[in-house]
């Protein structure tokens, strides 16, 4: 409905009508070229020499205009009423447009013109109407109709400028409107027409046949409608017997001037007052007051373009209106005319400064208070006859007065001051007047809206003052179409002057008006039809269900189009609320094959919005009920996918201040509606809209058995020679400290297998009250393919819900999982991506989150200025946020790989139970389950005492020796050894092979692991391209449960030098058995001297007896035959085991050798601060130590059974006495006493065990000594003896510094002694050999010692 | 006679509002004749129909509501008194900007509702619809309820957007408009 323009009420409006077939757009062509036309000027109306049709024609050379208005539609039959009181809102003419081009035709088109007139007026036109019949012709057509058909033109196609033509027609037109002006203004001027014209608030028009002494005129008329023609024809119009004011005014012309403007005399009195004078006693015999009429003619002038007189009639008119209470109306209308007449004459004249005025006011100030005054007079004015008919139409009527006096500001506000722009909205203001006329799109900003208040002097308060008075509960007096017409009108005022709120609440009442119609409309058609069914559900109310007759469903075509304009304005509404209910897109499937992606900003950015804490923006009740609001009429319309996507994007932005019910509701609004619109094949869908759910993402590692390690190729080169020994010993520990390699690479990818699944944990997230149920969710990854399958889940209401995703990779190379893409019901996917949170990443989220922290809580932008897009665009953490590279969860992807499995074990239960030392065997059968053969086969093992051995080295707080002792242990004494060696035996796939393992018996290991490598290098190369340099194997573990016991332990070894006494005691004289035997053969050693004693305590801790052997290797002869002695250690008991060994010496190079390590530590730090000498005592210790368990070996023997081990010795420990008894002396010292009978040396008598001599008491015997140098040097030496006790021997010659002399190695020296021992008892003599070459020689290099004992009788 | 405060955030939050019927007697305002003889708005089906399908109560009714019949009292939708509130910030906004006034005496109009708005300077505002002239008591109401909103927000926790739940706070500007209002 077209608004009128301020100066409505000085427009003659026109009907523009189809007639005949006509296509659509050619009749908006030739409408649009007449509307075109706004005004014509009164010069060139032709004027009609009749005398009392000429009374409004104006002066030939009248300078105004006479403005035309166009409309298509009729107006409302309800407004008929107005037809006397607001003339200008009716059709004063009507123009058909027909477009022929047979010639044939023209009668069809006239008929069908004049019957559509007929139609068009068939409610009671109150005004008589002029018409007229345009037809255009069509193509070449020819149409010479001469003067055939009265009331019908044809415009030729020929016709150079048409619309000068039509401008003439038009001004022709106008002449014939005027005229019956005269006729109308003839009828009212009668007494009867008077009292007609006062009967009611709004009088209709007297027809001509009911005018006298009609006693209900109103009904009458209504029923009795005369027809058209009449009165165009008006046939007795003087017969009425108003003849009086007619000749009047024909006097009056006839008197006031001759012939030359015969026309402006008629109606227009010099004065006022005189005319007055002459009116007033014309109409004394009426009753009522003239000041209708008056208005009525003021009117008429008015449109007529005669301002002057108008302006004359209009103060006559409001004179008399003041002091009578029934005329408020007429009074209001009065002053709204006299109002427009200063805005015309100044659009006229084209001039601001046309009409004086004080340099006080604005020009505008009379006009504003004419209407505030009419404003006034409506809103007091009450009906007094017939409530129920009037209501209406003065609500109608104070509407549009506001509205007008509210244009009038704007126009002038809008058009920057009182000035021609103004003047031409406000006369003819086009189609969109309140629409922002500047820029078509822009919203105009503040300081735009100001600068225009400044220049004008009219506030925006001001206006929306003012216009804030047309609402009010009258609107609901109004019919429908005026109601939605003032609402738009006001919106579009209040949207122009940047009152968004103001507009919005307008808005909301102007949809509910909108959707009111369109509801009831619907519902009678659906009404009807149901009931002429009969039997049919009735139509609902999405109104395009509903079946006719029988059982068939029939679904009408919903008419859409209309719908996304009312859609669009809740849009608006919504956006001013700060609810962005378009926050989930609506997609055509069609124009979108793939998966929607985004950036990582995105996703941020939807984090930031959903993380940052609530700052809240707008009226949360009011928020809700607009959503619920604007969800109704997208149902009501129907448009499902608008449905769901308000919900969900109310849902997405207003979950947190939303109720449990409300989610819940809409939710399952959403829900609902996307399947309807599903099932009824709607194209368009919502994008995923339940904000970033993915919160992590987790590979889950393989299970070790099918975890391949890489390895580089050339390790399978070195490996031959390498004997692995440093991995054990260190435990594959990095000799840094602190390695960057190490920390770089400590995000180690995980690694996966070609054609083997994989499992994925992602974890989801549901912030809404309500179980979320999401129709697929799968990875997205790039790089390498891999087979996935999407799952559909649901994650339970406001929880973190894991969910494992598997998947197989289908090629070798990087993958990179990017994240995931879920999809809810019937909406689309979205691939939401998850980076890896690296450092930077952290940083850099949490560098913004601080920014948003630091921003929330502060208002800088106030009111519609901080609803939340807006603010979003103006953070400075968001203009601030570079981009960065984003890294994702990546991993390896290897060939394929072979798969082993244990098939079964020698062992029960993977335990073993030994005892210490003892050996056993366990045999593996390994099954290749794959599909690849396996070249490779490596054994490693594990054990626990392994790890706090290694842990004790890398302490590094052990001395030199027990390292050694510790790193010994390791490498020479594993619990498992790998039997099989390493021949690389190849397992076809399904085969078996079988390895077996050494397993020996070491106290304090409780459990140990046999690991199995694997692999398939020798692939066959696929490509050309370079081999790879890695491979990869796959371990298989065994673990095994060790127990082992400890029943025999060694301690107290010794080592003693061998004396007689000691093998004479240890040797079982009457022992004649095979053990005795060997016994005897054990200790039977030629030198004595060479050989020294070994002994040790064995303990049995057990319950069982065993056999112990010690064995005894001498240089150059294997242990099989070498001498051994075996003794049975019984439980609980000690048995004392003395073995003879022969002495060893070492070169010196040896011993001066420092302790080695085994391993190739780096940082070995001699901590010991030993002086020179211990430290080389430490390493004869050391050495000789070794060499002694070279020596000797021990093992045990269960009695009675079968099981068998080693006795180690390693936990002893060496002494010094220990050592000199086992090193072989440098210069050894052999004595005798020896007796010379006769020049002739007799040895002196030797006890039984050969250990003592027996000399003869006070006798002089010989002692000879004899010093054998057995070191690899030559030296020079000296012998001290010593005879305890000294005092019972005489000797002859000196004890001490016995010179030697110089000897070459092997050489010897012997001297004698004499001595006589003095009493009886037992004397010991000890020689000490010195050499005197050594600079240090505080230690003798040789000792030697006899003893002998005098038994014999002093007699 | 009833009184509605709105104490609103600068995002235009309501952080507090109150209902408050004054004792004193109704000013007879001047009534048009046009508002009287209105038809019944249950005729209206879309009021009806969208309140039904929308599943609301209240929410849909606005538009007919603000034209009821019954003008005094209880009968007024909360919604509406909310949707005038909120549309009233318009004006309130513009002249904030141009005048450095707090007390914002009878800023707009609306249906039957006057407008009065006390801006602080923290870009609070307070926001009462009334329907008498009572310039002074307003006033001073206003001056006092802005007294008990400084104290509120010498709170540390509480933020230009922290709802006030506080009952002291509540109990003193309810006492506040029984005696100014």
């Amino acid at each position: 409905m077209e608004l009128p323009a301020f100066a409505s009420l000085a427009h003659v409006r026109i009907l523009l009508l189809p007639v005949g077939n006509i296509r659509r757009s050619t009749f908006d062509n030739w409408a649009s070229e007449i509307r075109s036309i706004e005004s014509i000027p009164l010069g060139d109306i032709p004027t009609e020499s009749k005398d009392e049709r000429a009374r409004f024609m104006p002066n030939p050379l009248a300078s105004g205009h006479i403005h035309l208005s166009y409309q298509s539609h009729p107006p409302a039959s309800v407004h008929n009423a107005l037809a006397l009181f607001r003339p200008s809102d009716f059709p004063l003419g009507v123009v058909g447009i027909a477009s022929c081009s047979h010639s044939d035709s023209i009668s069809t088109t006239l008929a069908s013109f004049k019957s559509t007139v007929k139609d068009v007026s068939l409610h009671k036109a109150a005004f008589p109407v002029s018409t007229n019949c345009f037809v255009f012709e069509e193509g070449d057509a020819n149409l010479d109709l001469g003067d055939r058909f009265p009331g019908l033109v044809v415009i030729p196609s020929m016709m150079a400028n048409k619309r000068v033509h039509i401008s003439t027609l038009l001004a022709g037109l106008c002449s014939h409107i005027l005229g019956d002006f005269a006729t109308v203004m003839q009828s009212l001027e009668s007494p009867l027409g008077n009292e007609h014209l006062n009967a009611s608030l709004f009088p209709s028009l007297p027809s001509a046949g009911e005018l006298p002494r009609s006693l209900d005129p109103e009904s009458a008329q209504r029923d009795s409608l005369p027809p058209l023609p009449s009165f165009n024809s008006q046939p007795d119009l003087g017969v009425n017997g108003s003849a009086k004011p007619k000749t009047s005014a024909f006097q009056k012309r006839m008197s006031s001037g001759p012939g030359l403007i015969p026309s402006r005399t008629a109606s227009l009195p010099s004065t006022p007052t005189s005319a007055a004078a002459k009116k007033r006693p014309n109409l004394i015999g009426a009753a009522s007051s003239h000041g209708r009429l008056f208005k009525v003619l003021a009117d008429l002038f008015l449109l007529a373009g005669r301002h002057a007189d108008s302006q004359i009639w209009y103060t006559e008119a409001i004179a008399l209106f003041k002091g009578s209470p029934h005329d408020t109306a007429w009074h209001a209308a009065a002053l709204e005319g006299l109002a427009t007449i200063p805005v015309i004459e100044a659009w006229s004249s084209g001039n601001a400064t046309a009409n004086g005025i004080d340099d006080k006011q604005e020009p505008w100030q009379d006009i504003v208070d004419k209407l505030t005054q009419a404003t006034t007079l409506y809103h007091r004015s009450t009906p007094h006859s017939e409530p129920d008919r009037s209501y209406p139409l003065l609500a109608y009527l104070y509407s549009q007065s506001v509205i007008r006096h509210t244009s009038l500001l704007f126009a002038i506000w809008s058009a920057k001051g009182w000035g021609p722009h103004a003047f031409g909205k406000m006369v003819h203001p086009g189609l969109n007047p309140y629409l922002p006329s500047s820029s078509a799109s822009t919203k105009a900003s503040y300081a735009d809206l100001e600068r225009l208040t400044t220049i004008t002097g009219i506030t925006r308060t001001q206006i929306a003052g003012i216009l804030a008075q047309v609402h009010g509960p009258w609107l609901l007096h109004l019919a429908a179409r005026e109601r939605i017409g003032t609402l738009q009108t006001v919106a579009g005022m209040f949207g122009a002057l940047g009152y968004l709120r103001k507009e919005a609440y307008i808005l909301r009442e102007l949809l509910g008006s909108i959707m009111d119609l369109i509801v009831c409309g619907r519902e009678e058609n659906s009404g009807a039809r149901a009931s002429g069914a009969g039997l049919g559900i009735r139509g609902t109310l999405v109104g395009s269900s509903s079946t006719t007759s029988g059982t068939v469903g029939v679904r009408e075509n919903p008419r859409v189009e209309g719908n996304d304009s009312i859609l669009r304005i809740i849009k608006h509404i919504c956006r001013v609320h700060g609810v962005d209910i378009e926050s989930v897109k609506l997609v055509d499937i069609g124009t979108l094959g793939t998966t929607a992606t985004c950036n990582a900003a995105d996703d941020a950015e939807e984090e930031d919005l959903s993380e940052s804490p609530a700052d809240p923006f707008g009226w949360p009740e009011l928020q809700i009920g607009i959503i619920r609001e604007a969800i109704a009429v997208a149902e009501a319309l129907p448009d499902y996918p608008s449905v769901a996507q308000f919900s969900l994007s109310s849902l997405k932005t207003l979950h947190p201040v939303m109720s449990q019910s409300d989610q819940l509701h809409l939710y399952r609004t959403a829900t609902r509606a996307l399947t309807t619109a599903i099932r009824r094949g709607d194209r368009r869908t919502v994008e995923y809209w339940a904000g970033k759910p993915i919160v992590s993402i987790e590979m889950l590692p393989l299970p070790l058995i099918r975890l391949p390690i890489e390895k580089p190729l050339s390790l399978l080169a070195r490996a031959d020679e390498q004997t692995g020994v440093n991995t054990i010993l260190t435990g594959a520990k990095d000799p840094f400290l602190y390695n960057p390699r190490k920390v770089a690479s400590g995000q180690t990818q995980s690694v996966l297998v070609q054609n083997e699944r994989f499992e994925v944990v992602m974890t989801l997230r549901n912030p809404f009250v309500f179980d979320l149920e999401l129709e697929s969710v799968a990875l997205s990854t790039s790089g390498a393919r891999i087979e996935s399958e999407a799952t559909s889940i649901i994650i339970p209401a406001n929880t973190y819900h894991p969910v494992t995703m598997t998947g197989k990779a289908v090629e070798p190379g990087m993958l990179t999982i990017r994240g995931c893409v879920v999809q809810a019901p019937g909406g689309l996917p979205r691939e939401y991506v998850l980076p890896l949170s690296t450092e930077e990443e952290e940083e850099t989220r949490s560098w913004r989150r601080s920014a948003i922290e630091s921003e929330a809580g502060r208002s800088k932008y106030a009111g519609l200025e901080s609803r939340p897009w807006k603010r979003m665009s103006k953070r400075d953490s968001k203009q601030a946020s570079k981009k960065v590279t984003v890294q994702f969860l990546e991993c390896k992807v290897v060939p394929e790989q072979p798969l082993l499995r244990i098939r079964r074990t020698s062992l029960t239960h993977a335990a073993v139970m030994l005892y210490n030392g003892e050996t056993s065997a366990i045999r593996l059968t390994l099954e290749n389950v794959s599909s690849l053969p396996i070249d490779l086969i490596r054994l490693t093992f594990d054990d626990s005492t392994i790890a706090p051995a290694q842990q004790a080295l890398a302490d590094g707080e052990l001395s030199v020796f027990e390292t050694y002792e510790t790193e010994y242990d390791l490498i020479h004494r594993p619990v498992f050894v790998w039997d099989g060696g390493r021949d690389t035996s190849r397992v076809d796939p399904g085969e078996k092979t079988t390895v077996s393992v050494k397993c020996v018996g070491k106290v304090g290991c409780t459990r140990g692991a046999i690991h199995v490598s694997y692999a398939y290098i020798h692939r066959h190369n696929e490509t050309l391209g370079k081999p790879p340099d890695v491979f990869h194997t796959r371990l298989l573990s065994y673990p095994v449960i060790v127990t082992v016991y400890h029943m025999l332990e060694c301690h107290a070894m010794d080592i003693s030098p061998y004396s007689r006494i000691t093998a004479f005691a240890s040797i079982a004289e009457d022992d004649d058995s095979a053990a005795g035997q060997a016994q005897r053969a054990l200790f039977d050693v030629e030198n004595v001297a060479d050989w020294c004693l070994f002994s040790v305590d064995v303990r049995n801790t057990y319950g069982s007896p065993f056999e112990v052997t010690f064995e005894r290797r001498e240089p150059g002869v294997s242990f099989l035959d070498c001498m051994s002695t075996t003794v049975l250690v019984p439980p609980g008991s000690t048995t004392r085991i003395v073995l003879p060994i022969k002495k060893i010496l070492l070169s010196e190079e040896r011993i001066s050798q420092p302790i080695p390590t085994l391993s190739d530590r780096q940082f070995v730090v001699v901590k010991s601060n030993l002086s020179l000498a211990e430290e080389r005592a430490q390493r004869e210790l050391f050495w000789y130590r070794e060499e002694l368990f070279k020596a000797v070996r021990g093992r045990w023997r269960e009695t009675g059974g079968m099981r068998s081990g080693e006795l180690s010795l390693r936990q002893q420990r060496m002494t010094q006495p220990m050592l000199e008894a086992l090193r072989t002396e440098t210069a050894r010292v052999q004595m005798s006493l020896i007796r010379y009978e006769d020049g002739k040396a007799i040895p002196i008598a030797v006890d039984p065990s050969g250990s003592k001599y027996l000399p003869p008491p006070n006798e002089f015997v010989c002692l000879r000594t004899r010093v054998i140098n057995l070191s690899p040097g030559e030296m020079v030496l000296v012998a001290n003896l010593s005879l305890e006790p000294a005092q019972h021997t005489i000797y002859q010659g000196v004890l001490s510094d016995i010179p030697v002399g110089r000897l070459a190695p092997g050489d010897s020296y012997e001297t004698e002694l004499p001595v006589a021992f003095l009493s009886r008892g037992r004397f010991d003599i000890l020689a000490e050999i010195r050499s005197l070459n050594v600079s240090e020689s505080s230690n003798p290099v040789g000792r030697g010692d006899l003893r002998a004992v005098v038994d014999e009788d002093f007699s | 006679m009833s009184h509605h405060l709105f104490l609103l955030s600068p995002s235009d939050t309501p952080l507090y509002s109150l209902t408050h019927f004054s004792s004193k007697p109704a000013q007879t305002t001047t009534t048009s004749p046009l508002a009287s003889n209105l038809p019944s708005w249950s005729t209206s089906a879309f009021a009806g129909t969208l309140t039904a399908l929308s599943g609301a109560t209240s929410a849909t009714q606005a538009y007919h509501a603000q034209g009821g019949t019954v003008r005094m009292g209880g009968g007024q939708d909360r919604h509406v008194i909310q949707m005038i509130a909120n549309a009233s910030l318009d004006v309130i906004e513009e002249i904030v900007r141009k005048d450095n006034l707090m007390y914002l005496k009878s800023v707009d109009k609306f249906n039957e509702w006057t407008v009065s708005a006390f801006v602080t300077p923290g870009n609070m505002k307070f926001v009462l619809l009334h329907e008498a002239r009572n310039d002074d008591g307003i006033k001073s109401f206003f001056h006092e309820v802005w007294e008990l909103y400084v104290k509120t927000m010498l709170n540390p926790f509480h933020t230009a957007h922290t709802p006030i739940r506080s009952p002291v706070f509540d109990a003193r500007v309810r006492a506040s408009a029984k005696k100014h209002l």
